[in-house]
């Protein structure tokens, strides 16, 4: 007989009292870890959607890639020589519309490669985020600093960078807005190059170039701080919670121990309930917070991964368990004596 | 013939500094198909007494032998599984799980005495258990909802359901009327009696010694008598 359920099935509201403070907790770690990687996406999209590989900048530059200038012979040699090598410069600047409203755009050019779209001079591609602001395939868009007009040539899905949309242009066109001959950055999808190639060079994987973004690392570090931070108070909860129902089991634990139970057996009821009322708790505040992956407000960068979901599911799931188990260690110290003389419990 | 034997039994409190003798060296035999009374005043040690020789509580020294080997020297999971198959328990508040129906109390300690029974022959028991304590008609009635009576007869029904050995009962009609008391020692006696066990009960109800085939008189830790009743 699994006497676990049989508790969970008589004392309903005590279970679903528990049970609502997880799901309330866990609804609202999964939904600003939805926040944070929402945020992370408007911020890099551009950089986290390509493959894991290694990103070059100068070291002169001092890790800030704006000031990075990669020179020409070296650039040509990587690209050459390192499969899928590509070059690229980020600056930030602004369109000007058809009705003339100026919008904030990342300008993006890169050399011809396989992770980014193909613009020749002239054209422009952009996120799609910007058929929000009624931009469509065919529109003449301008820039203060170039000479000619940009032609929408099409919108690309999550290209963003700095919170702002990506505008993919010619190599041509960026040097004629920045005024600057060389490219910031070479990126690799696989890290082959030997020291000699890259002399003069800093390497950075995707996830330290990213931290190399200061907005992005202090964005990141404040969110992630407190995702861990409601994980440990649900540990700490699931803790106090099983600590008291236990403190008020103590006389029946006791009755369990004394007609024969096991005290591990005791350990798999408290277990048992934890586990379902865990798993309850998280199917709800896991449905309902990817439901908001559909359903955000527009203007709310919100993206909750399959991925982060099973992590911290296995995290809430764990630290429930270690609360629960804690808390038990009174189940162990249970004298059967000691509840035969409390009296009726 | 003695199925548990109890031999100089002693058992000391450390209270602070002072050391308290709660048990001076019991001996007692305990015989099947017998209902043993100890009776005497508060603090006499007979609850202690019984305690020990249900393995609920070591004993500072003493042997206590049950089926010929000493459940003193055995180890706690030992003593354990003698507890789930052997022995049964009444306590005097009947201590029943709350959540659990009358009949679900009795297939627990099925399941806990690792009873070979099938699931068809576990509801059979169950169903004949509770008919023998007259209360087949309350089975699926929680603890909450039974009266004192009721309640002491589901923990009379829980405590042999799995054919122990010997009953412990600790004061099982101390929080019962009268009337309740005499039908609870009634039943605790038959049982013992068709059943062939022995049991082992602590009272201080003068009245309900004469369910007893053996009354231990204890006082200040040791046995000031023992009589048979005809």
């Amino acid at each position: 007989m699994l006497i676990a359920w049989k508790e969970l099935k008589k004392n309903k509201s005590k279970f679903f009292s528990l049970g609502t403070i997880v799901f309330l907790i866990s609804l609202l770690t999964f939904i600003i870890s939805g926040l944070a990687n929402g945020l992370s996406q408007d911020n890099a999209s551009l950089i986290k959607n390509l493959p894991n590989g290694e990103f070059y900048m100068t070291k002169d530059a001092d890790q800030t890639y704006s000031l990075s200038k990669i020179n020409h012979t070296i650039q040509e040699k990587l690209l050459k020589t390192e499969k899928d090598a590509l070059a690229l410069s980020i600056q930030m600047g602004f369109l000007n519309d058809v009705d003339g409203k100026q919008r904030s755009v990342s300008f993006v050019t890169a050399s011809d490669s396989k992770f980014f779209p193909e613009v020749s001079a002239g054209e422009i591609i952009l996120d799609s985020s910007m058929k929000e602001k009624e931009i469509q395939v065919g529109d003449r868009l301008t820039n203060n600093q170039y000479s000619g007009e940009f032609i929408v040539k099409g919108f690309v899905e999550q290209s963003k960078y700095s919170h702002a949309p990506v505008a993919f242009i010619n190599i041509k066109d960026y040097e004629e807005i920045y005024k600057v001959a060389e490219m910031q950055l070479i990126y690799m999808p696989e890290k082959v190059v030997s020291q000699d190639e890259t002399n003069g060079l800093q390497s950075f994987s995707n996830k330290e170039f990213l931290n190399t973004i200061s907005s992005y690392k202090a964005e990141q570090l404040t969110l992630n701080m407190i995702v861990w931070f409601l994980v440990v108070i649900s540990g700490m909860l699931f803790a106090i919670f099983f600590y008291m129902m236990n403190v008020q089991k103590i006389g029946l634990f006791g009755i369990l121990k004394a007609i024969g139970i096991k005290t591990s057996s005791l350990f798999y009821m408290m277990w048992t309930q934890m586990s379902f009322i865990t798993f309850v708790a998280l199917v709800v505040s896991i449905t309902i917070s990817h439901l908001l992956n559909v359903f955000a407000p527009k203007g709310m960068p919100y993206y909750l991964s399959m991925e982060t979901t099973v992590i911290l599911s296995i995290m809430f799931l764990f630290i429930g368990f270690m609360g629960a188990t804690l808390s038990g260690i009174q189940i162990k110290k249970v004298e059967p004596l000691q509840a035969i003389q409390r009296g009726e419990g | 013939m003695a199925i548990l034997k109890l031999a100089n039994i002693k058992k000391n409190f450390i209270n602070g500094e002072v050391k308290e003798e709660i048990l001076k060296g019991i001996n007692l035999s305990l015989r099947k198909g017998e209902v043993t009374a100890l009776r005497g005043a508060s603090g006499s040690g007979k609850s202690t007494l019984l305690t020990i020789a249900a393995g609920l509580q070591p004993a500072t020294s003493g042997k206590i032998i049950f089926e010929e080997q000493n459940i003193a020297n055995m180890s706690s999971e030992q003593v354990r599984k003698i507890r789930a198959s052997k022995f049964g328990f009444i306590f005097q508040f009947s201590h029943l799980i709350p959540f659990l129906t009358a009949e679900e109390q009795l297939m627990l300690m099925l399941e806990v005495s690792k009873s070979k029974l099938t699931k068809q022959q576990k509801k059979m028991e169950v169903n004949r258990l509770l008919n023998l304590v007259e209360m087949e008609h309350r089975k699926n009635a929680y603890p909450p909802s039974l009266s004192g009576g009721e309640k002491q007869r589901i923990a009379i029904a829980r405590a042999i359901i799995h054919n122990p050995k010997v009953l412990f009962a600790d004061e099982p009609t101390a929080s019962l009327d009268s009337k309740r008391s005499r039908d609870i020692m009634k039943i605790i006696r038959e049982i013992t009696k068709t059943l062939n066990i022995t049991t082992l009960l602590v009272t201080h109800d003068e009245d309900m010694l004469l369910f007893a085939d053996q009354v231990i008189e204890m006082s200040d830790g040791q046995i000031l008598q023992s009589k048979i009743n005809n």
